[in-house]
């Protein structure tokens, strides 16, 4: 062929079987590449073939993708997606974490890693260039993440699971060398199950540009976005305070949940907020490799700082207005490898059931407890719906798809009420983002209390953002850019030419093969259910807010002009059951 | 959705953007609405049926700068690009339509242009724009290309006079019909130091208003603010000026908690002015005129190659310092402070200016109108100059 060398794309993937204890390089389509970018898009369609297994079945893949914008200079685009199927939601999962992990494997001449088999003893990957080695990972068992970082990164960039994946808890994450978290929805398990106890990859391959003049143009247009967002590098933003500058906003606007969402105003939560934490720890700013925004915040000797969800679930989730025991709760999550959301979130649910939430001097043996599924933690590390069920009130579980909800309370945002019940991987913020417009004002501002118009809104941002997470770029950096920038940077870097409308028809395509796996594995409207609490019982008014239950009839009527926005039946689901085939 | 589409037609007849009758909107639920001007309707409907948006507008402009800088375009261009902030930082370029592109399947060829772009220019139809999150989103970026065209256009002209037939007598109905004199004629002031929020609240909100019925500012753009205490009242980000009431953030000066996260992207830029000032009142707008005027510069053989960033000069329009800087952290932050004190105002190249008031708003308002009302004299001194008889 008689193609021009390949830029942005390396066109090959990773296919590593840990039964058999055998790697081979294979050629992506173009196609693929082409249709469905990198990253989210691509991971979940290379599951077309098995995404109806068993999310512990040996032959269910687990698959790390980078996207064309990895190892270019493009804003915010060091980053990855892990896919898989979830075993807390069992619904197609994808995750997306920056890092030099994602720097490592595009260097290595990759743009996925697909990991199938179970291997019969511990191992860690070890990929290079010229493939994979499986390593013994017997002494590595048990350990910590950290010890486990500490003994591979002499190899290059590790990702790994700690206790919590190993024993399958169902929200276990896999942790990056660095601290960033492939975090929600358990693909640590999945990991576990593999008996896989950490990859490693190094490489130094640089990404060619198609269009280096174009590209730097984009980038500049998108640095200055960024600058001229409020929220990004505002002087309240993100780069100066973390995500955890929401803290304070949340409680204005009296949405933090509180109590298990009993509640959504926390009257400790100052102790954690934004500027509370820097005053506490002198916190620096930290964050993902080759990321200009550095959100992240840590200690001066390098001890990570929880992000906002993690202070508002152990904090005002559990009633708990202790920040040091906040800070604990998080780091010890980070060790044995769990999802700091559904860990508090499960405490929470499990505390309003047993009537009692649990205090901060007993919150680090449970965490614990769940990671090394002892005593009570059994039952907890599998998540908040199958702990409510087995207590016998199963409406204690404020979760979607059995996903553990975060921390904006539905009742004080009707876009994210409908977005949580909509999104393909169950109760989770970040598909729709709907918080950037009804609570941030951007890119422009809608009525949170209002559901006119969410419908058509939910589904075009569920369709940008999995373009979004194709690229794959941060999620933060559209509270300045928008996709016009980033389709500029994509075509400099591919020379393919994209644009917005172009990427949010790549992210329908992406959406909607993910509905159809879940429908075809019993997925419905049925599912796509926000818990009868907030249909019910109010939140905390006052200061001139009222927050009241949600309206359900007029949520139904929104969710039923979702489905028809997308094509689907009343039910939910595909009228075409060759739906899939038709797609590239 | 049609409250929506009723409140932002009514803007544009307000604010005298579009010509009456020749507006249109379509947004999109689960059905598609179109209102408006049938034909210009029919098209909008089209074009957002084919775009993942939720709203657009199509509608003639009131002036007819767009399709000037059109047919002045060399042939073979597909674009113009203004060299103000907004299209810098928002739009990037504005593609064209000619008239004769327009024939057969139009819808199609807006739809293309706008699946990249928030606006575009059809040549004899009007402006385009999409919105991706809402109506309103249409409106602002509709508002946008306008006010872009209007800033371009201004400097085309005193650049290389007027070259369509027509064009010269249209520039001067504008003159004579569409412009307005700029004044704070009759607008009330509650007199300062203002010190009680709820006064103060009301104050921003009121003042805020003005700023945008009397045109010295577009669409959301703009912001406004008032120091007492320890606290800067300040507009929020991607709020309009005119409806601020329940869009303004109490922001301690001491940074000890968050909430002001939602606040202009010009926090910082009020806060470093306050700092050297004094000042007690600010506001910030984009007069058109002020935009234009501060884009002339005279240097020769001028090594910056990057004007809205890297000039370092203070240059003078009229009394008021002139600096360059970009949006937010970009640098206006940097730049307006030190020279603001003293003159209280400052213009940012391409951008806007900022006025402040040392016990209340009426001296800030004046300040905006009066510097806006001199580029105005000195566009139309420096255009008749430049091309008398
Ligand atoms: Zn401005």
């Amino acid at each position: 062929m008689n193609r021009l060398p390949a830029t942005g794309w390396r066109g090959k993937l990773l296919h590593v079987d840990l039964g058999e204890g055998t790697a081979r390089i294979e050629e992506i389509p173009r196609e693929f590449l082409l249709r469905y970018l990198g990253g989210r898009g691509l991971g979940v369609r290379l599951l077309r073939e098995t995404y109806a297994l068993d999310p512990f079945h040996p032959s269910m893949p687990l698959i790390f993708a980078v996207g064309p914008l990895c190892g270019t200079a493009a804003p915010t685009a060091a980053r990855l997606a892990a896919v898989s199927r979830s075993p807390l939601t069992g619904t197609v999962y994808d995750c997306s974490a920056g890092g030099r992990f994602a720097h490592r494997l595009k260097a290595a001449g990759f743009d996925a890693l697909r990991i199938v088999g179970r291997s019969p003893r511990p191992v860690a990957l070890a990929v290079t260039p010229e493939g994979a080695e499986t390593l013994p990972a017997g002494d590595l068992w048990g350990k910590t993440v950290g010890e486990t970082v500490r003994a591979l990164e002499g190899r290059g960039s590790v990702a790994a699971i700690g206790p919590a994946g190993e024993n399958r808890v169902l929200f276990a994450c896999i942790m990056m060398g660095e601290g960033n978290a492939i975090g929600r929805g358990g693909l640590g398990a999945v990991m576990g199950g593999k008996n896989l106890k950490a990859v490693v990859v190094n490489g130094d391959r640089a990404v060619a540009v198609a269009d280096p003049s174009r590209f730097d143009r984009a980038r500049q247009d998108v640095m200055r976005l960024f600058r001229a967002s409020p929220v990004i590098f505002g002087e309240l933003g993100i780069a100066e305070f973390g995500t955890p500058a929401l803290v304070d906003l949340m409680r204005q606007r009296r949405m933090a949940p509180t109590e298990n969402f009993r509640r959504t105003v926390f009257e400790g939560s100052g102790n954690y907020s934004g500027p509370a934490i820097r005053k506490a720890y002198g916190s620096k700013k930290d964050g993902c490799f080759g990321c200009p925004i550095q959100c992240k915040k840590s200690t001066p000797d390098g001890m990570h700082l929880p992000e906002y969800e993690t202070v508002s679930h152990f904090g005002a989730l559990n009633g708990i207005d202790d920040l040091h025991a906040i800070v604990r709760s998080n780091a010890l999550c980070n060790e044995l490898g769990m999802d700091t959301i559904s860990a508090a979130a499960t405490l929470a649910a499990w505390g309003e059931g047993r009537g009692r939430f649990p205090v901060a001097e007993e919150v680090d043996r449970l965490v614990a407890d769940i990671g090394y599924r002892r005593g009570e933690g059994d039952l907890l590390a599998q998540g908040s719906r199958r702990v409510a069920e087995a207590m016998g009130n199963p409406d204690l579980s404020m979760s979607v798809k059995s996903l553990e909800l975060p921390a904006y309370d539905p009742r004080g945002a009707y876009g994210m009420a409908l977005a949580y019940c909509t999104s393909n991987r169950g109760g989770c913020h970040l598909r729709a983002y709907p918080i950037s417009h009804e609570i941030l004002r951007k890119p422009v501002a809608t009525d949170r209390f209002s559901f006119s118009g969410k419908a058509r809104i939910i589904k075009i941002a569920e369709d940008a953002n999995a373009a979004v997470d194709s690229l794959v770029a941060c999620k933060f950096s559209f509270f300045g850019a928008t996709l016009e920038e980033y389709a500029e940077l994509l075509s400099a870097t591919t020379g393919e030419e994209y644009g917005p409308q172009s990427l949010k028809e790549i992210g329908e395509r992406i959406y909607l093969t993910e509905r159809f796996y879940n429908c075809a594995n019993g997925f419905d409207a049925g599912d796509d259910r926000l818990p009868a609490r907030f249909f019910r019982e109010p939140g905390s008014g006052g200061e001139g807010i009222e927050i009241p239950p949600i309206d359900e009839k007029r949520f139904e009527e929104e969710l039923g002009k979702y489905y028809r926005i997308r094509g689907l039946t009343p039910q939910g689901t595909f009228s075409d059951p060759g739906f899939l085939e038709k797609l590239p | 959705m049609r409250d929506q589409i009723a409140k932002y037609s009514g803007r544009l007849l307000s604010d005298r953007s579009a010509v009456p009758g020749r507006i249109s909107f379509a947004a999109q639920d689960d059905v598609l609405l179109t209102d408006g001007d049938p034909e210009l309707a029919r098209l909008a409907g089209e074009v957002l049926f084919s775009l993942s948006c939720l709203g657009m507008v199509a509608a003639l402009p009131s002036l007819p700068f767009a399709d000037f800088l059109v047919r002045r375009a060399p042939a073979g261009e597909t674009r113009i690009v203004p060299r103000d902030t907004e299209t810098r930082t928002f739009l990037h370029d504005i593609p064209f339509l000619r008239r004769e592109e327009l024939g057969g399947d139009a819808a199609a060829r807006i739809a293309r242009l706008l699946g990249n772009r928030k606006g575009v220019i059809a040549e004899g139809l009007g402006i385009f724009a999409n919105g991706p999150v809402t109506v309103e989103h249409a409106y602002i970026n509709y508002s946008s290309v306008f006010h872009a065209v209007f800033v371009k256009y201004l400097l085309d002209v005193l650049a290389e006079g007027f070259l369509l037939p027509g064009e010269k007598e249209a520039f001067e109905g504008f003159r004579r019909d569409w412009l307005r004199p700029v004044s704070a004629e009759g607008l009330p002031f509650r007199s300062g130091p203002l010190e009680d929020p709820g006064e103060i609240l009301a104050e921003i909100a009121a003042v805020g208003r003005y700023t945008v019925e009397r045109g010295l500012v577009d669409s959301f753009f703009g912001n406004i603010s008032c120091r007492a205490g320890g606290v800067v009242y300040i507009s929020q980000t991607a709020a309009s000026l005119d409806e601020l009431p329940g869009r303004i953030d109490p922001v301690p000066m001491d940074n000890s908690s968050t909430t002001g996260i939602t606040a202009s992207s010009e926090l910082l830029a009020h806060r470093r002015i306050y700092e050297a000032s004094g000042a007690r009142t600010i506001l910030h707008g984009h007069p058109k005129f002020a935009v234009a005027m501060s884009m002339l510069c005279e240097e020769k053989d001028c090594p910056v190659k990057d004007c809205w960033k890297d000039c370092d000069r203070v240059r003078l329009l009229g009394d008021a310092p002139v600096v360059a800087g970009e949006i937010g952290a970009g640098g206006l932050a940097k730049r307006v402070p030190p020279v603001i004190a003293s003159p209280r105002k400052a213009v940012v190249y391409g951008h806007g200016v900022f006025t402040v008031g040392r016990t209340d708003f009426a001296e800030a308002f004046r300040a905006m109108v009066a510097l806006e009302n001199w580029c105005r004299e000195e566009y139309f001194r420096r255009l008749a100059e430049k091309f008398s008889g």
